[in-house]
């Protein structure tokens, strides 16, 4: 697919800048757009369970976001150094930034000493293809850094918000660089009323890097992805396979979902699997792991909006983002839900 | 900046390591803070490796020699006994065999004994002189193969059959050494822009091949799991996915 076909236009207002709950609503009261095969129906979140029947299956994303931000120090003064990935404590790809809300590249060589604090990084190579992001080696772990003077990713469209704010009902295991927000405007009461109406829940691991790649290449499918830790359980690759075996539905919630099981995915199903991924889910590659998937609003020209397009086909993103805008739905991590419904490629 | 935070020297022993692949990742290592002992054939290309390798402040030790000679691999292993360890021995050194690489038909038996010789039974006597050393630092090998191994590519025979035989070798350690928690990986780095790319390819262009820092991700995870999470496994360094045991 060409890099033009994921370009779209959408104006400023639909940028969701804050959560809800700053002006004292609750998570769930955002809006939800569903995209059946029958078209679009447009919804309240807490609407959800009605969209949903019994022995569907929500997998959810267990990993909680880490306050990855971090002030640093360079020879082109004061910086940002985003972390992304996690080899080991003192191995990270990060992204060095000029501010929240000014990317890079930086123009910077190998060997870069960044101060954090009182702690030493160097960048020690650029990631192969992906010219923003850079290995980086520090004299200590960087968990201390992050106790000490991280703060979540944010960008220049949103402030800094507590990290509670990142954080969904599902979050158990710090390592995301960015809060899977899919699950964000699952509230407890929503939970509830899943459970009464028969949908079951099951939990994957996908810690996710930073934020969801504008693809520079003129195809698609060129673009290089950076890996990412995910664990999927016996348990879960049970439940997902059942599911399908039943004839009823696996419902992803987010996208960092569909990657983990596309990656643990075989001709006889999905199997229990656990490493780091950088599969691309994009419009060759298909999906064939779930037949919904709960998500936000993505960008035009990211990874993020090459998965959907892989899950619904191009036409069908078109269509949904036209009455999206049309109809005035927030984009972004605070924003409101988008449920896509399909039927199955087997 | 000093990585105040290593107890102990990490020791890095890679052979082929002046070219390619095994430069490329030489390097990665040097700067990551592992001290590195190194060898290869061509002397211009060592010297200019090992110069570029010391410029990461670590110690460099490097050897002309040939990985299939007893009394070079000797050498190797008298610079890492001064060291007491080796926590990553990476062969990586292979011989192609003749070029245009040949049918299996017209495969001298001279040409198929040199290339085993490389490419199979260097990298086990390596492993077998220094079991001490990697015992004593609970230690990784890396044994780098190819999708030749598995492929049956027309003239590739040579070379492939080396290196599934390599492959074999490979996973047998990782069981045999198990109980010395010593741990062995086959590698296959993938289609690379490379001098042997290049001789297998004699006269084409081969510019579409990726350069071998493509795989500097793959190595940046290996080489932070925990070793015997991953012994016995074959990875393949440009896939989409890594796994370790459960």
């Amino acid at each position: 697919m060409r890099r033009t076909e994921l370009v779209f236009e959408r104006p400023e207002r639909v940028f969701a800048h804050e959560p809800p709950e700053v002006r004292g609503r609750a998570r769930d009261d955002v809006r939800l757009l569903v995209t059946r095969p029958d078209g679009q129906h447009h919804a309240r979140f807490e609407d959800l369970p009605r969209f949903l029947r019994a022995g569907d299956l929500l997998v959810v994303n267990e990993s909680a976001a880490i306050p990855a931000s971090l002030p640093a120090e360079g020879s082109l003064g004061p910086i940002l150094l985003n972390l992304c990935t996690r080899f080991r404590s003192d191995l990270w790809i990060a992204e060095p930034r000029w501010s929240a809300g000014k990317p890079g590249p930086l123009p910077i060589e190998p060997g870069e000493e960044l101060r954090i604090g009182s702690a030493t990084a160097r960048l020690l190579a650029p990631y192969p293809g992906i010219p923003r992001l850079w290995f980086a080696l520090a004299d200590r772990p960087f968990e201390s850094m992050i106790a000490e003077y991280g703060g979540p990713i944010h960008y220049g469209y949103t402030d800094a918000w507590p990290m509670e704010t990142y954080q969904t009902l599902f979050s158990r295991v710090p390592g995301s660089a960015e809060m899977p927000s899919a699950a964000r405007p699952i509230t407890p009461r929503i939970r509830e009323q899943l459970e009464q109406a028969g949908v079951r829940i099951a939990p994957i691991l996908l810690h996710t890097g930073v934020s969801s790649l504008e693809i520079e290449t003129d195809t698609v499918e060129a673009q290089a992805m950076y890996p990412e830790p995910f664990a999927i359980s016996a348990d879960t690759a049970d439940a997902v396979n059942r599911t399908h075996m039943n004839g009823d539905r696996v419902i992803a919630v987010g996208t960092t979902v569909v990657r983990a099981l596309e990656s643990a995915w075989t001709p006889e199903g999905l199997r229990p699997r656990t490493g780091f991924t950088r599969l691309f889910v994009n419009p060759d590659s298909g999906v064939r792991s779930v037949d919904g998937l709960l998500t936000g609003f993505h960008d035009p020209v990211t990874s993020h909006l090459a998965l959907l397009t892989a899950f619904m086909g191009i036409d069908r993103v078109r269509d949904a983002y036209a009455e999206a805008i049309r109809a005035g739905y927030l984009w972004h991590e605070f924003g409101d839900s988008h449920l896509v419904i399909r039927q199955r490629d087997r | 900046m000093k990585p105040s935070h290593t107890v102990v020297q990490k020791i890095a022993l890679i052979t082929g390591a002046s070219r390619g692949l095994g430069r490329v990742l030489a390097g990665f290592l040097a700067k990551q803070g592992y001290a590195l002992i190194v060898m290869a054939r061509n002397e211009t290309d060592l010297h200019a490796a090992a110069k570029e390798f010391a410029a990461a402040g670590v110690p460099v030790v490097s050897i002309l020699g040939d990985v299939s000679v007893p009394r070079d691999r000797l050498r190797l292993l008298e610079a890492a006994k001064r060291y007491g360890r080796i926590d990553l021995l990476v062969n990586n050194a292979s011989d192609l065999g003749d070029t245009p690489l040949p049918p299996l038909e017209n495969a001298s038996r001279d040409t198929f004994l040199r290339v085993f010789d490389v490419n199979t039974l260097a990298p086990l006597a390596l492993v077998r002189e220094a079991l001490p050393l990697l015992t004593r630092a609970r230690g990784l090998v890396v044994n780098i193969t190819s999708d030749a191994a598995v492929g049956g590519y027309p003239g590739w025979g040579v070379y492939g059959a080396s290196k599934a035989a390599l492959e074999l070798v490979s996973k047998t350690l990782a069981a045999e050494l198990k109980d010395r928690e010593v741990a062995v990986v086959s590698v296959d780095p993938g289609d690379m822009r490379t001098q042997m790319h290049q001789d297998a390819y004699l006269g084409q262009d081969i510019s579409d091949r990726p350069l071998p820092d493509v795989t500097l991700p793959f190595w940046a995870w290996l080489l932070s799991q925990p070793p015997m999470k991953v012994s016995g496994m074959r990875y393949q360094a440009q896939a989409a996915v890594w796994e370790v045991a459960a």
